[in-house]
C-alpha cells in the first residue's frame, strides 16, 4: 500500500462527532500532497465556525502523524470554495438517513 | 478554581467558564421549580405578584435562563463569529459577580422584598460586566452579519432588562415611584422576554439549526425581516404606555406576531434544506418551542384584542417555559455534551475511537424526559386556564421532578 493510501485509511479513522461520519465520507479533504515524508492538507469543514474546528483539524493532523516515515503534517482549513453537499460519498449519505 | 480541565488554545474556549455558568444553571432550575411548589393556589388563582414566585421566576429567569445563555454564549461566540472571548479572566470575575448577586436577590425577594435593590446591584454589575465583555469581543468580529444584528441588540435589550428591573427594586426600597410602578413592570417583562431572550434565541438559532441539521443552500434575507418586524413589535409596543387607547399594544403585538411567524417559518425552510434526515431528540425539541413561540405570540394577540388580561400573565408564564425554557433545555442537551467532549475526547481525535456526541447521552432518557416536559406544560396550560389547583399541582409537580431528572442527565454526561 503506498503513502497515499494509506494517508487516506488513517484519515478515515476521523470522525466528525456531531455526524458520526469520517472526513473523508463528507467529502471535507481537499487535496492531500506528500513529499519527503511532510503531508500538506488542504480540507474545509461543513461549516464556517464549526466549534468542532479545533478537534477535527487536529485529529486530522494526528492521524496522519502515525504513519511510519511521516514527519511533519501541515493542515490548512479553507473555506473557498465552501464545502458543498454534493462532496459527500454515497456511504456518508447512507449514514445520514438520505437513501431511507 | 481547580485544574480538573485544562486550559485550551485557538478557537475553542477555556471550557472551565462555560461549565461554571451551566453547572450554576442547572442547579438553580432545580431550586426554582421545588420554590414554586410552594405558591401552587397562588399561581392557580392567577396572583404571580408574590414573594416567593418573585423569588422562584427570577431563580428560573436569571439562575436557569440567564446564566446559561451567559455560558453558551462564551462558548458559542468564539466559534460561531470567529472571534476570541475578549478577556477571559474577565469571564471568571463575571461570573462570580452574578452567581452571588442572583443568589442573594432571590433571597432577597422572598424573605424581604423590599431590600432587593442592594444584592440587584450586585447583578447588575454582573450584567453590565458580561454586556461590556461581549461588545469588546463582537467589536472585534471582522465582518459583521445578521446573527451579529440580533445579539447586539439583545444584549442591548438585556440592559434595558436590569435597568427597568432595577427601577422596580428601587420603588420597593425607597417605597416611592407607585404611579410609574406599572410602567416600569411592563419594560422589565417586555424588554426580557422580547428583546432579551426571543432575539437572543433567534440569533443562535441561526447558527444552530443549519449545524445540526446539515443545512445547505437555503438563504438568509428573511432573517432581515424576523428582524425588522419584532424590533418594531417592540418599540410600537412601547408606545401603549405612552399614549392613550388599546391600539398601539395591538400593533405592537401583530407586528411581534408577524415577526415571529416569518422566523418559524423561515427555520422550517431552512429544515426542509437538510442533509441530516433523521434529527436528533434534543434538536427536535428545540424545533417544537419554536411552534410553541409561534401558537404563544399568537394568543397573546387574541388576548390583548379581547382585553383579557389574565390571559396576558398565563401567556407570559408558559411562553418563560413553553419557549424560552424548552429552547435551552433543548440545546443544553446538546452543548453540554459537546462541551464535556471536548475536554475529554478531542486531542484524541485520530489516535484512538472516539464515541460520537450522541452516545454521550442516554438518546431514550432524554426522548421520554422531552416528551414529559411536553405533557408537563400542556397540563400547566389547562390547570391555569380552568384555575384549577390540583391540575396545577400535578403539572408543577411534573415540572419540578422533571428539572432534578434533568439535572441528573446532565451530570451523567461527566461519567462519559
Amino acid at each position: 500500500m503506498d503513502v497515499r493510501e494509506l494517508a487516506m485509511q488513517q484519515l478515515k479513522t476521523v470522525i466528525d462527532p456531531e455526524l458520526g461520519i469520517n472526513v473523508v465520507d463528507l467529502g471535507l479533504i481537499y487535496d492531500l500532497k506528500i513529499e519527503n515524508g511532510h503531508i500538506d492538507v488542504l480540507m474545509t469543514l461543513t461549516t464556517p465556525g464549526c466549534p468542532l474546528h479545533d478537534s477535527i483539524a487536529g485529529g486530522v493532523k494526528r492521524a496522519l502523524e502515525q504513519i511510519a516515515g511521516i514527519r511533519d503534517v501541515r493542515v490548512q482549513v479553507t473555506w473557498n470554495p465552501p464545502w458543498t453537499p454534493e462532496r459527500m460519498s454515497e456511504e456518508a449519505l447512507r449514514q445520514l438517513g438520505y437513501f431511507a | 478554581m481547580s485544574n480538573v480541565f485544562p486550559t485550551r488554545t485557538g478557537t475553542e474556549t477555556d471550557v472551565r467558564l462555560p461549565f461554571s455558568f451551566i453547572t450554576f444553571a442547572v442547579l438553580s432550575f432545580v431550586a426554582s421549580q421545588v420554590l414554586l411548589l410552594t405558591v401552587i393556589p397562588s399561581l392557580a388563582s392567577g396572583a404571580f405578584r408574590l414573594p416567593l414566585v418573585w423569588a422562584a421566576a427570577h431563580l428560573g429567569l436569571l439562575g436557569f435562563a440567564l446564566m446559561t445563555a451567559m455560558g453558551a454564549m462564551y462558548q458559542l461566540v468564539p466559534v460561531a463569529f470567529l472571534t476570541p472571548i475578549w478577556s477571559v479572566r474577565l469571564g471568571f470575575w463575571q461570573f462570580a459577580v452574578t452567581a452571588i448577586g442572583i443568589v442573594a436577590f432571590a433571597i432577597s425577594l422572598a424573605a424581604a422584598p423590599t431590600r432587593a435593590f442592594l444584592p440587584g446591584l450586585l447583578l447588575l454589575l454582573g450584567i453590565v460586566l458580561f454586556v461590556w465583555q461581549m461588545a469588546m469581543t463582537l467589536r472585534k468580529q471582522e465582518t459583521k452579519n445578521v446573527m451579529t444584528l440580533f445579539v447586539a441588540t439583545s444584549l442591548l435589550f438585556l440592559l434595558l432588562t436590569a435597568a427597568a428591573g432595577g427601577l422596580l427594586a428601587f420603588h420597593f426600597f425607597a417605597a416611592t415611584g407607585a404611579d410609574s410602578h406599572e410602567t416600569a413592570f411592563v419594560l422589565h417583562v417586555l424588554f426580557g422576554l422580547c428583546g432579551w431572550f426571543t432575539l437572543l434565541i433567534i440569533g443562535f438559532s441561526y447558527k444552530m439549526a443549519p449545524m445540526f441539521s446539515l443545512a445547505h443552500g437555503f438563504s438568509l434575507r428573511p432573517a432581515r425581516c424576523v428582524y425588522a418586524l419584532y424590533t418594531s413589535g417592540i418599540a410600537v409596543s412601547l408606545l401603549h404606555l405612552f399614549l392613550p387607547g388599546q391600539v398601539w399594544l395591538m400593533v405592537g403585538t401583530a407586528l411581534l406576531t408577524s415577526g415571529f411567524t416569518v422566523f418559524a417559518w423561515h427555520i422550517r425552510t431552512i429544515l426542509q434544506k437538510r442533509m441530516k434526515k433523521a434529527l436528533d431528540r434534543p434538536f427536535q425539541f428545540s424545533v417544537t418551542a419554536v411552534a410553541i413561540g409561534l401558537a404563544l405570540h399568537a394568543a397573546a394577540l387574541a388576548a390583548i384584542m379581547i382585553g383579557s388580561g389574565r390571559w396576558i400573565g398565563i401567556i407570559i408564564y408558559l411562553s418563560a417555559v413553553g419557549w424560552i425554557g424548552f429552547s435551552i433545555i433543548g440545546y443544553l442537551f446538546k452543548i453540554v455534551p459537546f462541551l464535556w467532549w471536548t475536554h475529554r475526547y478531542s486531542e484524541k481525535v485520530g489516535q484512538q475511537h472516539v464515541p460520537t456526541l450522541k452516545q454521550m447521552m442516554n438518546e431514550r432518557a432524554v426522548a421520554v424526559q422531552c416528551r414529559l416536559w411536553l405533557a408537563a406544560l400542556a397540563l400547566a396550560a389547562v390547570a391555569l386556564a380552568t384555575a384549577s389547583v390540583p391540575l396545577l399541582a400535578v403539572a408543577q409537580v411534573l415540572l419540578a421532578g422533571l428539572s432534578v431528572a434533568f439535572a441528573g442527565t446532565m451530570l451523567a454526561v461527566f461519567r462519559k
